[in-house]
């Protein structure tokens, strides 16, 4: 009864199997519309209010699981995808973005007192006005907070592969793990169905680490009659740059723990080990990378 | 609320109000459940925002009563110069249920027998329910003909009151102002075990199959120790051999030896498939109760048409 992300409907676990059919029913009553999708592609100024948001919300969660802070932004975007974009006042932001990390600790039975939220330049929501947002979020969201991500869909396909070996199956849910965080900051991925990232996530990730075992598990994905094929492929795609970019990352990270070139640097590696996934150490290495002129890349804004 | 006309109360229970309204815009009749909350330091309160989106994942099900929106509004009375938040729940209304159906085939004008493949279907039904939610990890803990709605026009059974957890557990007596009933109460709850499963749903499910057939209740206790009687002068006294453990359990006393008596001739228009179904929806050791997932592949179903489920 208690809430999982990558288990939202069960945790008798013999029925695993028979209530994911369920999910990939429901699973869109639990995405942005497709409308919010394209004003997104179309315009920068949604852009910057979403990218405001959820730096609030990698704000407010940095002491919580990032499992937190990324169904705070599933609320986000559930939330301005059928509001409307907000003004882009910045306690408006910060208030949604409170209320969506408090909404979602809550969710994960986790402890904490509002007034941990208060240390942000003397802006202060009385627990009555963060309540009245959180109504106004769960009246958006119709209470459909038991969200159905890309999480849920994990132990799902990869029971699909052929790997046995446990700490096989580990290494393939974690880099795919990193994935799915890294790539709910790309707006270019929102459009896809959760089931369609988690595919797309593990298939990278199959790709990286088992790369012999990576076409017979493509092939046990595509056959799944609930994933669309084409739709796969355009995400597999899309999903590129991101897994790139997680290259690199690793990259920079092993050598600049050989030859630290700035303190930055060695920040950022080390709270790599712990979460990589905010987005405000994505923003880090970003403007690091520019900094450092490596070739300027367009990064799609989140 | 102002889209809602309330038209009469039809049931209070411990957490608040149930009212039958009327949807001013498209006259659709609804189910109104109102609920206060604790204001709380910390906005929202978590066991009801938890237990509300769990009910509007459960009542996706078609055999579960559906949670139409939840409405939120501030009260005019206020607490310590704050309003009070209170929720509605909106659930679709249904007219009737298994106990007023029942009843209505015992009473009145023109008593008869419940059709026989109407009870195939409702128990069919019941069970897709009971599975539906113990694939949640949700236990109803007081099934009853009561918490039973019917669309009978239709032929559909929903389970309604659903016990989550602290803050709606003690299930609303909706609909009716009977007092909490103890006749569907599994054995070992009555015996005050702990760490009940499932099978307390199972146990509930066997009695309402049982009482659907006899048109009466399997066993009307009125006490805790008088339904323990009933139970067992029909199923036999438990033994440690049938039942592992029974007799640690916290309540346990020592009982008159019963012998089992033959089920059939509690209900005697039950063919063999349905009387073993009913036996296995009775067994004593929890663990050894069918689950609903299996009921719903039970013999006893095989002339049923499943397609229309």
């Amino acid at each position: 009864m208690d809430f999982d992300l990558e288990n939202p409907l069960t945790d008798l676990h013999d029925d695993y199997f028979d209530s994911v059919t369920s999910l990939f029913l429901i699973e869109s009553d639990h995405m942005p519309s497709q409308n919010y999708f394209l004003t997104l592609q179309h315009g920068d100024f949604d852009i910057s209010v979403r990218r405001e948001a959820i730096a609030s919300v990698s704000q407010f969660s940095c002491n919580f699981d990032p499992l937190v802070s990324y169904l705070a932004v599933n609320y986000i975007d559930r939330f301005l995808s059928r509001h409307g974009m907000l003004q882009p006042k910045q306690w408006i932001l910060k208030l949604l973005a409170i209320s969506c990390v408090s909404l979602a600790a809550k969710m994960n039975k986790i402890e904490f007192s509002l007034t941990d939220f208060q240390f942000d330049g003397g802006m202060i929501f009385d627990p009555q006005t963060i309540q009245r947002m959180e109504f106004l979020i769960l009246g958006a969201l119709k209470w459909r907070m038991r969200s159905i991500t890309a999480f849920s869909f994990v132990s799902f396909f990869i029971s699909l592969s052929k790997l046995e070996d446990p700490p096989l199956l580990q290494a393939l849910k974690a880099r795919a793990t990193e994935i799915i965080f890294n790539a709910q900051n790309d707006t270019k991925l929102l459009v896809f169905k959760p089931s369609i990232i988690a595919a797309c996530a593990l298939l990278h990730a199959s790709h990286e680490l088992f790369p012999l075992q990576y076409p017979c598990f493509r092939k046990a994905l595509s056959s799944c009659s609930y994933v669309n094929k084409e739709n796969m492929l355009k995400c597999y795609n899309a999903m590129q740059a991101i897994v790139l970019e997680g290259y690199e990352f690793v990259f920079e990270a092993l050598s600049s723990s050989v030859t630290p070139v700035n303190v930055l640097d060695q920040q950022f590696s080390s709270s790599e080990n712990k979460s990589n996934h905010t987005s405000t150490v994505t923003t880090a290495t970003t403007t690091l990378r520019l900094e450092k002129g490596i070739k300027k890349r367009k990064i799609s804004g989140y | 609320m102002d889209m809602y006309e309330k038209l009469e109360k039809v049931g209070e229970g411990t957490y608040g109000k149930v009212y039958k309204a009327k949807d001013k815009a498209t006259g659709q009749l609804v189910a109104l459940k109102k609920t206060k909350l604790e204001m709380d330091e910390e906005g929202i309160p978590p066991t009801a925002l938890r237990e509300v989106s769990l009910l509007q994942m459960l009542s996706q099900s078609l055999y579960v009563v559906r949670l139409l929106c939840v409405e939120h509004v501030d009260s005019r009375k206020l607490v310590d110069g704050k309003p009070k938040p209170v929720l509605y729940l909106v659930f679709e209304y249904l007219d009737t249920d298994l106990k007023k159906f029942i009843d209505s085939h015992r009473k009145g004008q023109n008593p008869r027998p419940l059709p026989p493949t109407q009870i195939q279907s409702f128990l069919y039904q019941l069970c897709k329910g009971v599975a539906h939610c113990h694939s949640h990890g949700v236990l109803h803990r007081d099934l009853k003909p009561q918490n039973l709605l019917l669309d009978k026009d239709r032929g559909i059974l929903k389970i309604a009151d659903l016990g989550l957890g602290r803050a709606f557990t003690v299930p609303l007596k909706s609909y009716t102002h009977e007092i909490v009933t103890l006749w569907y109460r599994a054995p070992e709850v009555l015996l005050g075990s702990t760490h009940y499963s499932t099978g307390v749903d199972m146990w509930s499910v066997g009695c309402i199959f049982a009482e659907m057939v006899r048109r009466q209740a399997l066993f009307p206790g009125d006490s805790e120790f008088q339904q323990l009687l009933h139970i067992f002068r029909l199923l036999g006294t438990p033994t440690e051999k049938q039942w592992p453990g029974v007799t640690s359990l916290r309540d346990w006393h020592v009982y008159p030896q019963w012998e089992p008596q033959n089920l059939a001739r509690a209900v005697p228009s039950l063919g063999p498939e349905g009387i073993d179904l009913l036996s296995n929806m009775l067994k004593y050791d929890p663990a050894e109760r069918i689950s609903a997932k299996a009921a719903l592949d039970h013999p006893y179903f095989d002339s049923l048409d499943k397609s229309q489920f």
